[in-house]
């Protein structure tokens, strides 16, 4: 038991940890122009990461869950790609001011950081 | 949280299996996805699932987190738990039933108390923007007694002020004859109902035109309550005519049900302040006194609105060159009582002992619970050991009290409905009818009451269910799965306490009931010191009338005798100084006719009466006591005193007839008039003779046959002659309400003692019959070693008389420091007089009935483990 926790430990700190509420903002802005399903959503952000950022996937769940209820984005059964149904997120009004705000929010935070980095 | 949110939220809520079902697929699809990705990259398909299994780890475990973010689960347990709670309580009926029975009676007691004191403190009466209602008062003066305004005060106030939207004045409820039966009448100025704004349910309301004393023709607006009792609710009353003391009075409108006139309960009837003369006889002194009822002006706050009408004041009394510094005072009105600290003081003792019941009954089923936590403990342990928490159980287990305490307070509002209407059909009756209106309804049950009833279900369910909860879940799992009862659980020493607890409850609510009944009885046979079976009083209060209503009195059949008196029998005696040449004391004195001491039998016991011709001597008949106080060495026949009414005294009256001289001779000493306890009387020391000419006197009258006819035929006979005649009080009435209020609270504590007691008993037997019914095989094997049935009804015993002795003194201990702290109260003065708090023979009285009764409850279960079977008993297992 010990032993199976330690090695399930290791493979996510394989991955640099998130700041938190950066889950959010990630899925937002990949939520911007398509509907995507959940697994597309995290292929994307590996993708466009270039591997760096692997979402876990015990957290892209209970995150998508989460954002639906506070209403940012909607879900919507459609075949998918396999030819079987998927469920299909995309954003909504709300969750478009919420990305705009967070974007900008977080351009500040690492302005901010990229400027303390750099002179002090 | 929003609308989705909740939509999402119900979605799961009401159609869970499809929700799952959605959940299922859409984590499975990313599973299937994520295979075919590693496939298309030339994976075996069977190596290619598991990879993709393996890294999404536990699906159960993201499954579960998603479900969290649903926020339902709480919903979704609290119903898992009710409906298991009430699967097992349906298999244990009478264990439900007896819980629900219990607590609901308990719940059902306290209810009644608060649908009395909701009608004070919460009924708002319904007029539109109450909050801007305010009265305006003065603060109260050094004799405790509200400083009211004059009409005169009211008119500049109205004038000259700018902080009311509207102001009335009223003068609220007079007791008046209307009909020829008692009814009560707030009378308002014309403008009243505007400014309340409220609409009658009939006809119209008054009108400032109404307030005229030019009107053509009196008017009067009925309340609900006055429509229903004097005219049956006949919807066709308007314009029907009133006769208010001769005088008739047209209804012109009623008022909806509900309404009260910004009082707690509603008058029979309003009329125009205009008609103040038919509805209360001409009394100087007192009759421009007004209340002041205004509505502020929107946006204007009491306190601005106080500093300007204070800063209105000090001018206006500067120019009256009145220096008393007076401050305005703004009470909200609201149709509550204004005061809501002194009722919650007044109701607070009854509170407790209410709230006593509730509590011996909680503690019953605390009990209950305790021994039903010992046979579920297999259960409980399964459960623990199946990785439910102790607090999960806990829940579930309060989950249960609670759900059998929300029906005991269902229980508990047809026990309160019951118990009001059942005390008011016993009580109503026994009230004198010449104490005047007294118009008790029942109070309405509303919403307020139920929220009391929820609140109560659940500090109830705190009470005895907590405790049994956590004693029931404090065990270990591994061993109760085996069949082992934990030693450490049984809950022996929480029993001990609450049976304490219990006895101690009804021994203090017997030991009241048993202090009250003796006072009772011992007033019962106090003597009052003067005749009170067949003694009237009769007011005068029209004196253009007096000759006529004496003359009708002297000559009617029933009378025997009669006196003047002023004060009557009901007011006390004026406070004045006598003085002699060596001696001063602080008297009271009364003007009577010759013939007062005949009517009420207080004889002569040296000296004369007041001859007939002699009624405006200046001679006086002294009491003994003051006899002995102002001529201490000799006698006093033939002494002269002087007397001075005594301007400062708090009986000193406005009108009060003047004593005919400053010098009187004494010629005769009457035996001292102990008087009533209770009601407020005292006979005076100095009588001053006078006759029924005497503007205020009234007259006492001895009649003939039983008083209460004597007192109806007189009010037929004397309202014709003068229809604003006063009041007639029988002495009877008097002397009863010495004991009436005595015998009230006994009866009260007597049905509460008892039901404590029976109570307590119930649950004493309870409790033993199962501790014997546990120890059946140790109790056996004692029997079989050699115990006698002695030795074993003593062990019984001995498990209650610790708690039944601890609660004995704890009960009488703590009412005995109540009684001490009555005592020391100033304002208890005078009921410690009569009630005697700390009577040795009702302490030990009802001691001794408890621990009959306790005794009583022990032997069934001690006998029945003294005659077990031992061979039985050992053989069962």
């Amino acid at each position: 038991m010990n032993f199976m926790m330690s090695t399930d430990d290791t493979m996510t700190r394989s991955t640099p940890d998130l700041l938190p509420g950066t889950l959010d903002l990630l899925i937002l802005r990949t939520l911007q122009k398509d509907a995507l399903h959940g697994w597309a959503i995290s292929e994307r952000i590996q993708q466009i990461s270039g591997d760096v950022l692997q979402i876990n996937q015990g957290s892209l769940y209970p995150a998508l869950h989460r954002l639906e209820h506070q209403h940012w984005i909607e879900a919507e059964w459609a075949v998918s790609e396999l030819g079987r149904r998927a469920k299909y997120y995309k954003l909504t009004a709300a969750g478009r001011r919420q990305l705009a705000i967070e974007t900008r929010a977080w351009e500040r935070m690492s302005q901010a950081i990229g400027r303390v980095i750099k002179l002090a | 949280m929003n609308l989705r949110d909740w939509k999402l939220r119900l979605r799961a809520l009401f159609s869970p299996h499809r929700v799952e079902r959605e959940l299922d697929d859409e984590l499975s699809f990313h599973i299937e996805r994520d295979a075919q990705q590693l496939i298309d990259q030339g994976m075996d398909p069977r190596e290619a699932r598991l990879t993709a299994q393996a890294r999404f780890g536990s699906k159960t475990l993201a499954a579960d987190e998603c479900r969290d973010q649903r926020g339902t689960a709480l919903v979704e347990n609290t119903i898992r738990d009710v409906s298991y709670a009430l699967r097992t309580s349906a298999r244990s009926p009478l264990a439900s039933f007896t819980i629900v029975a219990t607590v609901g009676l308990g719940l059902g007691l306290v209810t009644v108390l608060f649908s009395v004191l909701n009608i004070f403190l919460f009924r708002i009466d319904i007029v539109p923007d109450i909050d801007e209602m305010f009265v305006v008062e003065r603060p109260r003066d050094a004799n405790d007694e509200w400083q009211r305004f004059t009409r005169s005060q009211f008119d500049a106030m109205a004038r000259e002020t700018s902080v009311f939207a509207g102001l009335f004045a009223e003068v609220s409820n007079i007791d008046t004859r209307v009909d020829g039966r008692m009814m009560a009448v707030t009378l308002v100025g014309g403008n009243a109902f505007q400014v309340m704004g409220v609409r009658p349910a009939m006809g119209r309301t008054l009108l400032p035109a109404d307030d005229d004393r030019s009107a053509p023709q009196p008017v009067v607006v009925l309340s609900d309550r006055g429509w229903e009792r004097r005219f049956g609710r006949d919807p066709d009353v308007l314009g029907r005519a009133i006769i208010v003391n001769g005088a008739p009075h047209e209804v012109v409108g009623v008022m909806p049900a509900g309404f009260r006139g910004l009082s707690v309960s509603a008058p029979d009837l309003w009329a125009p302040l205009s008609s103040l003369a038919e509805f209360r006889p001409i009394d100087p002194g007192r009759d421009d006194r007004v209340g002041i009822v205004g509505r502020l002006k929107p946006g204007m706050t009491a306190g601005v609105a106080r500093a300007q009408l204070d800063a209105w004041e000090s001018q206006s009394a500067g120019a009256a060159a009145d220096q008393r510094t007076t401050r305005i005072v703004l009470v909200p009105r609201r149709g509550t009582v204004p005061q809501p600290i002194e009722a919650l003081v007044v109701f607070s003792p009854l509170f407790f002992s209410f709230g006593l019941i509730l509590m011996i009954g909680c503690a019953n089923v605390a009990n209950l619970l305790l021994a039903r936590g010992m046979s579920r403990q297999r259960e409980i342990g399964i459960r623990l050991s199946l990785g439910a928490s102790r607090a999960r159980i806990v829940r579930q287990l309060l989950t249960e009290s609670l759900l059998l305490a929300l029906a005991a307070a269902a229980v508990g509002y047809f026990v309160s409905r019951l118990a009001i209407e059942g005390t008011l059909a016993a009580l109503l009756p026994s009230i004198p009818p010449d104490l005047g209106n007294i118009n008790i309804a029942a109070p309405p049950a509303d919403w307020h009451v139920a929220v009391f009833l929820i609140a109560g279900a659940v500090i109830s369910t705190a009470f005895f269910g907590l405790m049994p909860a956590l004693q029931a879940t404090r065990i270990e799992p591994a061993r109760t799965i085996r069949g082992e009862l934990i030693k450490d659980a049984r809950p022996g020493r929480a029993r001990a306490v609450l049976i304490g607890l219990q006895v101690a409850a009804s021994a203090l609510l017997l030991i009241c009931s048993a202090v009250f009944l003796r006072s009772a009885f011992a007033s019962a046979t106090v003597d009052p010191g003067i005749r009170t079976a067949d003694t009237v009083v009769i007011e005068i209060v029209n004196e253009p009338k007096r000759a006529a209503m004496v003359a009708a009195v002297a000559a009617d059949p029933t009378i025997a005798a009669m006196a003047a008196a002023w004060p009557d029998l009901l007011g006390r005696p004026r406070g004045a100084l006598a003085q002699t040449p060596k001696a001063k004391a602080t008297v009271a004195y009364k003007m009577v006719g010759p013939e007062y001491f005949g009517v009420l039998d207080i004889p002569i016991v040296r000296g004369r009466n007041f001859a007939d011709h002699e009624r405006a001597a200046a001679i006086v008949i002294v009491s003994e006591t003051v006899a002995r106080t102002l001529f201490p060495a000799s006698d006093a026949i033939g002494q002269v005193m002087q007397l001075e009414a005594d301007p400062n005294s708090p009986t000193r009256r406005d009108d009060e007839p003047p004593l005919p001289s400053r010098s009187f001779t004494v010629v005769g000493v009457a035996r001292d008039v102990p008087g009533f306890r209770m009601a407020d009387f005292r006979e005076a020391g100095v009588y001053v003779p006078t006759s029924t000419d005497t503007p205020k006197t009234s007259l006492i009258a001895r009649v003939k046959g039983d008083p209460g006819l004597a007192r109806q035929h007189l009010l037929e006979r004397l309202t014709i002659v003068d229809p604003n005649m006063g009041q007639i009080f029988t002495m009877r009435t008097m002397a009863r309400m010495e004991i009436y209020f005595l015998q009230i609270a006994f009866w009260v504590t007597l049905v509460l003692g008892t039901l404590a007691l029976a109570l307590t008993v119930s649950g004493l037997f309870s409790v033993l019959s199962y501790l014997v019914e546990q120890r059946t095989k140790e109790i056996g094997v004692r029997i079989a070693l050699g115990a006698t049935s002695r030795n074993v009804t003593r062990l019984v015993l001995s498990q209650t008389a610790r708690p039944v002795a601890f609660g004995l003194l704890a009960g009488a201990g703590l009412a005995l420091a109540l009684a001490t702290l009555l005592i020391a109260l100033p304002a208890a003065g005078a009921i410690a007089e009569v009630v005697k708090v700390t009577d040795p023979v009702a302490y030990l009285g009802s001691m001794l009935l408890i621990i009959a009764a306790c005794l009583l409850a022990a032997a069934i279960p001690a006998g029945r483990a003294a005659r077990l079977d031992p061979m039985r008993t050992l053989r069962q297992d």
